[in-house]
């Protein structure tokens, strides 16, 4: 026990997985998300899949294809880093990359939408009707 | 009117995916009191874990020239949804690193219409950044204490008066487990966030 185990990781349990041998810089060609006061993308960003995209999925390689094919359904820019275990800011710049090759549509919420109070009440309603329990699995489906 | 299309069409084949609108709340407090669950216990999804850069300004007593140095650091940050319909589907984000001072998660909450900052009455003080953040930011927010085996050290007046919030913002005590009492805790936050859009 004593040796070979690793110290445990001071910044808590939430182990990502293996961090990648390639550093994000690498795999964005040097590039960074806007950040700083250059307003990036925010992380519930959504990002879809087109027809030319999926089309040209062959033809992708490495991360690019992994995200044209993980958004055949809408996904968060959260969720395609996680699921491919790719750091945020290199999701946020390769979907603009694929974006501007028509691979992908991306869309970022309307901030005025969002804070509407049409949109605020529909998720209240919406919320209200979720039931105090999930119920017992696998027999009320 | 072809009742034999399934459901299951190619959806990229179709002219243009609509996705939903996203709609953020932001899960916040200190370490280990109860983020993740709480977001795991009404999220349709497992909580997915991502790496996020955070900017941290550091007021480091060794800095010669007495600026603010602002390093970033990578942290691992929880989130998950709930698909209100196929239109609005809401996002919930656990900050992460938020037991320190100086965090600046602009990066993650920018936009959000909420937070729920949860709270562990025997470290009080773990939340003081996180209700500090809403309140500069002008994020509507509740507080909720997490009562671990139902049990909580402090009254809410206690803590309301340690935390030094405004009678403006709601204090509670919900069950991070439960998923009804998640439900609950959030919606105070909406009717906050509503109630804004009214003034």
């Amino acid at each position: 026990m004593a040796d070979g185990t690793p110290p445990p990781d001071p910044s808590g349990p939430d182990a990502v997985g293996p961090a990648s041998a390639v550093r994000p810089f690498l795999v964005t060609a040097g590039r960074v998300a806007a950040g700083d006061d250059g307003r990036s993308m925010p992380v519930e960003t959504q990002v879809v899949a087109t027809a030319e995209g999926l089309d040209a999925l062959d033809l992708l390689a490495f991360e690019r294809h992994d995200i044209v094919a993980v958004c055949r359904l809408p996904q968060s820019l959260a969720e395609i880093a996680a699921r491919l275990r790719l750091h945020l800011n290199v999701v946020r710049v390769l979907a603009e990359d694929l974006r501007d090759a028509g691979q992908l549509t991306v869309h970022v919420p309307d901030s005025d939408l969002v804070h509407d109070a049409s949109v605020l009440r529909r998720v209240i309603e919406g919320l209200r009707a979720v039931p105090d329990s999930r119920g017992v699995p696998s027999d009320t489906d | 009117m072809t009742p034999t299309e399934p459901a299951a069409v190619p959806a990229a084949r179709s002219a243009a995916v609509r996705p939903p609108l996203p709609v953020k709340m932001v899960i916040s407090g200190g370490f280990g009191v109860g983020k993740t669950t709480t977001v795991g216990s009404i999220s349709e999804i497992e909580p997915l874990t991502t790496e996020a850069a955070i900017t941290e300004v550091a007021a480091g007593v060794d800095d010669l020239t007495h600026t603010p140095r602002k390093t970033t650091t990578t942290v691992a940050m929880d989130f998950g949804c709930l698909t209100i319909d196929p239109t609005l589907k809401l996002y919930l984000f656990g900050t992460p690193g938020q037991e320190r001072f100086g965090f600046m998660w602009d990066d993650i909450v920018e936009g959000a219409v909420g937070g729920l900052v949860i709270v562990d009455t025997r470290r009080l003080d773990d939340c003081y950044a996180a209700v500090d953040y809403f309140e500069h930011k002008g994020i509507p927010f509740a507080v909720a204490v997490n009562a671990f085996d139902g049990r909580v050290e402090h009254t809410l007046e206690e803590v309301r008066w340690a935390l030094d919030v405004t009678d403006g913002v709601p204090l509670l005590v919900f069950d991070a487990r439960e998923r009804g009492s998640v439900r609950d805790a959030l919606l105070v936050v909406l009717e906050l966030a509503l109630a804004r859009t009214q003034d």
